[in-house]
């Protein structure tokens, strides 16, 4: 090797060394030039703020992903908490969950545009009474969820026991959307793909039409008043979804920083039975983007649904049922001030302390820690 | 018809809510999967949950005389569909509504713990 040969390659060492780790916002390490040009245009859809002459609307949770994920940057959480209803018949023939779709559900948007106001006199889409319970869902933080998509089915299937038959208390159950397919994205884990979060995000939120859903939410079912949705549909075209999905695809997972203290805490974490549903680590399958393919992925979760007991019990969705929830992914979790789906708990010992059902014994495993050991977890979690 | 006004066609069918009159601007032929909510005997029609991501929304089938209701290959009567059931539908629009072409049973969606959940047939 020549001399510069050896200098050229001293210097991309020592610049790999000094490279900075993944901020929460950064994109993915590892993309192509292609890929990060997508992931800066795809930030600005994403920062977009739309108004009713963009396609706002006519009912709508917020004028913009970004007015929601912005906490520490975009992608991140929010303070803003919405409104899910659905109707949950036990007894009922066949399955027990209606979504209250063919009334508007299960989101109902809690803002209308000054036209839809004019027209209806509502201030936000009405909860009809047919609803058996209303939750409250906090902004997740979705950094690294490109990587979440990219975990094969069979990944995730092989973590469920809904039976139980290892007689651990744990019976994880994968959650179905109405076609069939395994669903992983959501509190209650009914989104099959990344995409179909975004693209439904788009009009569930926003009141955005695109490509993937060209006609509006109905108001309660109702149609809406003529002239309340002066946009022509779609309201985004098919290049700004697919700069947006970029985006959130290519959003980095929090970079962990673990300190001694921390280390003891992870093996806390095993010990107590957390990370049985919280699983330390899941392992991408193949994707057509290189840096999501065949990754390993802190994620902390199974993505499957488990009984959390009826203190949290709220709505129904898809084959869960109101005490099933997914196990949320605690990457990134040291970001958030809120936790649990609807944010009730302000800290992470009351987080764990809330936790029942399948979660019962690992929690009453932390409630008889040591002092020490507790704190340890905690500080563990909070390198996450 | 290129193939992107093709695409964003199919796409657009599978989450069409109950029709409307402002609401029926359709494709003369389209196809959805999703999962049964009313098996509606007296009228000949079902109701199919569909959607994309949180975003649902119900279609509205006809069933006429000449729709073909089938399950693993065999004839299924209307009346041993249920409510949860999740099917594949072929379509079209008539005045008054969407017109089932096909449906067929693949697969079923329950609530019981036993079995991980349905899914598939």
């Amino acid at each position: 090797m020549t001399r510069l040969g050896l200098c050229a390659l001293a210097l991309s060492l020592t610049v790999a060394a000094c490279r900075k780790p993944p901020q929460p916002g950064d994109p993915l390490a590892g993309l192509t030039a292609q890929e990060r040009d997508r992931f800066v245009h795809g930030r600005v859809v994403f920062d977009s703020a739309f108004t009713p002459a963009t396609g706002l609307g006519p009912l709508f949770n917020a004028v913009g992903c970004g007015e929601c994920h912005e906490d520490p940057k975009a992608g991140g959480t929010g303070d803003e908490v919405e409104r899910h209803a659905t109707a949950f018949h036990p007894a009922a023939a066949g399955r027990a969950c209606d979504e209250l779709a063919a009334k508007g559900g299960p989101v109902f948007q809690l803002h209308v545009t000054p036209l839809l106001h004019a027209a209806l006199g509502i201030d936000s889409e009405p909860v009809p009474p047919e609803a058996t319970a209303i939750a409250r869902r906090t902004t997740p933080a979705i950094f690294g969820f490109g990587l979440l998509d990219a975990v094969p089915d069979s990944v995730i299937l092989s973590y469920a026991d809904p039976d139980d038959r290892d007689h651990d208390g744990i019976s994880g159950r994968p959650n179905r959307f109405f076609d069939g397919r395994l669903g992983r994205f959501g509190r209650k884990a009914l989104v099959p793909t990344l995409r179909e979060f975004n693209e439904g995000a788009l009009i569930a939120e926003m009141g955005v039409t695109s490509p993937a859903i060209p006609t509006e939410e109905t108001v309660a079912g109702q149609p809406l008043p003529a002239g309340t949705d002066p946009a022509p549909d779609p309201e985004l075209p098919r290049e700004a979804t697919d700069l947006l999905d970029a985006f959130v695809r290519l959003l980095a997972p929090p970079e962990q920083k673990l300190t001694r203290e921390a280390r003891q805490g992870r093996e806390v974490f095993e010990r107590t039975g957390c990370a049985r549903c919280h699983v330390p680590a899941l392992r991408t399958g193949d994707s057509p983007v290189p840096a999501l393919r065949h990754r390993e992925v802190a994620a902390y979760t199974d993505l499957l649904l488990h009984d959390m007991g009826p203190e949290l019990a709220d709505i129904c969705l898809g084959l869960a049922t109101p005490s099933e929830f997914r196990t949320e992914p605690l990457m990134g979790v040291r970001l958030r001030s809120k936790f649990l789906h609807d944010g009730r708990a302000t800290t992470l010992e009351q987080a764990i302390d809330l936790h029942a059902g399948e979660g019962a014994a690992a929690r009453d495993r932390f409630r008889g820690l040591a002092a020490g050991e507790r704190a340890a977890l905690i500080a563990f979690l909070k390198t996450l | 018809m290129n193939r992107l006004t093709f695409l964003i066609l199919c796409l657009s069918a599978q989450i069409r809510p109950v029709p409307t009159a402002a609401q029926q601007a359709a494709p003369p032929h389209d196809s959805l999967q999703g999962a049964v909510r009313v098996v509606d005997l007296r009228a000949r029609a079902l109701e199919i949950t569909t959607g994309v991501g949180m975003a649902l929304r119900v279609v509205r089938l006809r069933i006429a005389a000449e729709t073909r209701l089938t399950a693993a290959g065999a004839a299924l009567p209307l009346a041993q569909l249920q409510r949860g059931d999740i099917v594949r539908a072929s379509f079209g629009t008539r005045p008054g509504g969407f017109v089932a072409y096909t449906i067929e049973r693949v697969g079923r969606m329950t609530t019981t713990k036993g079995g991980g959940g349905g899914g598939t047939p």
